[in-house]
């Protein structure tokens, strides 16, 4: 079932604290391959728990994810095979300090799909041409710049050639001057057509580049649309509130 | 005048005679040469197994911690919830008794069987004893690993013991080197006490030597002379380490 989708989601929730804590009260939604679904809203509504769902960096209480048609939240299914196929980037990076970039990067794809050395090197240094970053092969995480360290988590997501991308408040941790050289990347995996999947505050880059804008709040998702839809004349007060104050 | 400078002279002779008696006469000095060796050896041994021992009981821990909260009650929750108990008993124990107590348990009660060798006797009972304070330290240094580290490699698709051991344990000795370190100094120190079950270790070397020549100042102080000059020669050793490692901090 679902198989026409990349991505559903049915009816999740995840409670915390015996459920006095809904941080995310029953949403579904599809993705397609190739779109760019950007997540917003405000602080505290669920994004980053959603998301991290996704690939059950957190563990549902109910509802259930369906990923290239198969339920990733049943019990008897390997979850890291799944993981492999799901790139994720976080706010803060979480590049792996005591190894260089080529080894942060090749460190998976030698050690998960067996790939030789060679052929983990010659795919990672392709990447770092792409982000152009080929002669930081060798440097360590800490002599990066902050644009530097995201641009390289992009790409150790991308040496595992996953189908999806999830990325959480990329830009949020970065330097304003920073943040343009992140985007950037970003934007040009969707113009390649990769699958993403973006919770950000930079509605200029949601605007351009998203497919689909995913607006949620208290755990719910409130309004769903293109973002003509969305950054139109909408009718939605909490999402008129949340755009009056972000724009 | 004279007199003084005679007595000086008295003393210088004195000093001398007493110098050949302790450590030339009947090659004494080779009795501390046998105890320094059989000091390192014990605390080279039980540092080892120290450490892994400590390795194993700081992963038990850990990852109880870490996992007991989000895992279905089953097979795999029990036998983790027993290692843990087992890991925190030792911890308790071992910590909570003197290790002089401890190295008597081992030798006139565990391994009576082997206690013709006291090395090896040893050798367990202070690897045993620095396993405990090891496992926590490197416990601390797992603690203090970014949980985000964490997420990164299971979010590539590492299973839990992939991640700790590519990603989490390579930080984590790294963080916590110079307090293994520091350990293996306090053991050094420590393993004086196996005097008491009669290994010929530094200070039964002194020991040996005073009861043999009826002086005490002498071999006493040149048992404790070179325990300093290993101890400071180790933490120059750690000092530099230490800079080494933050010079790389990245
Ligand atoms: N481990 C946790 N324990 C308790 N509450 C949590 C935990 N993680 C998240 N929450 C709560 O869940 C809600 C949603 O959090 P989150 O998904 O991080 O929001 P967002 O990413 O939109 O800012 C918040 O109210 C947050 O406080
Ligand atoms: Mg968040």
């Amino acid at each position: 079932m679902s198989a026409d989708h990349l991505i559903s989601v049915k009816d999740l929730k995840k409670h915390y604290n015996g459920g006095a804590i809904k941080a995310l009260d029953g949403v579904s939604i599809d993705i397609d391959k190739g779109e760019v679904v950007v997540i917003i809203g405000p602080s505290g509504s669920g994004k980053s728990t959603l998301l991290r769902s996704l690939n059950l960096l957190e563990t549902p209480t109910s509802g259930n994810i369906y990923f290239e048609g198969e339920d990733i939240t049943s019990k008897n299914i390997d979850i890291n095979k799944f993981r492999q196929k799901m790139g994720m980037v976080f706010q803060h990076f979480n590049l792996f300090p005591h190894l260089t970039i080529l080894k942060n990067m090749t460190l998976a794809p030698r050690k998960l799909k067996h790939e030789s050395k060679e052929e983990a090197e010659a795919f990672a240094r392709e990447l770092l041409k792409k982000v152009a970053l080929q002669d930081r092969a060798d440097a360590y995480p800490s002599q990066l710049s902050g644009g530097q360290k995201q641009r390289i988590a992009i790409v150790r997501a991308l040496a595992m050639k996953p189908d999806v991308l999830l990325f959480d408040e990329p830009t949020s941790a970065l330097d304003p001057e920073m943040v343009g050289e992140v985007l950037d990347v970003m934007k040009d995996l969707a113009k390649e057509g990769m699958t993403m999947v973006v919770v950000t505050h930079e509605m200029g880059f949601a605007r351009e580049v998203g497919d689909r804008i995913i607006f949620m709040d208290e755990g719910k998702i409130v309004v769903e649309g293109t973002p003509e839809e969305i950054f139109g004349q909408t009718d939605n007060d909490r999402l008129k509130t949340f755009l009056a104050k972000v724009l | 005048m004279y007199l003084y400078e005679l007595s000086i002279r008295d003393w210088w002779e004195d000093l001398k005679a007493t110098f050949i008696l302790n450590f030339i006469a009947d090659d004494r000095y080779m009795l501390l040469v046998k105890g320094l060796g059989n000091t390192f050896l014990v605390t080279l041994g039980a540092t080892i197994l120290g450490i892994l021992l400590g390795v194993i009981v700081a992963l038990v821990r850990s990852t109880y911690d870490k996992n007991i909260t989000d895992m279905q009650p089953g097979f795999g929750k029990g036998v983790l919830i027993t290692l843990n108990k087992i890991a925190s008993a030792y911890l308790t124990v071992i910590r909570g008794t003197p290790m002089l107590v401890q190295l008597m348990i081992a030798y006139f009660v565990i391994f009576v069987s082997i206690s013709q060798h006291k090395t090896i006797v040893a050798i367990i009972a202070f690897g045993i004893n620095s396993g405990a304070y090891v496992a926590e330290i490197i416990r601390s240094g797992i603690m203090s690993i970014d949980p985000g580290q964490f997420e990164a490699g299971r979010s590539l698709g590492f299973n839990y013991a992939q991640t700790m051991l590519y990603i989490i344990i390579p930080q984590a000795l790294k963080n916590v080197l110079p307090a293994l370190a520091n350990e293996f100094i306090v053991l050094i120190k420590e393993t004086s006490v196996s005097c008491y079950i009669g290994l010929h270790d530094l200070t039964k070397g002194g020991e040996i030597i005073r009861s043999r020549t009826y002086t005490a100042f002498m071999p006493l102080l040149a048992v404790a002379i070179i325990y300093l000059v290993i101890v400071m020669f180790f933490t120059k050793l750690v000092g530099i380490l230490e800079r080494r490692l933050r010079n790389s901090e990245r």
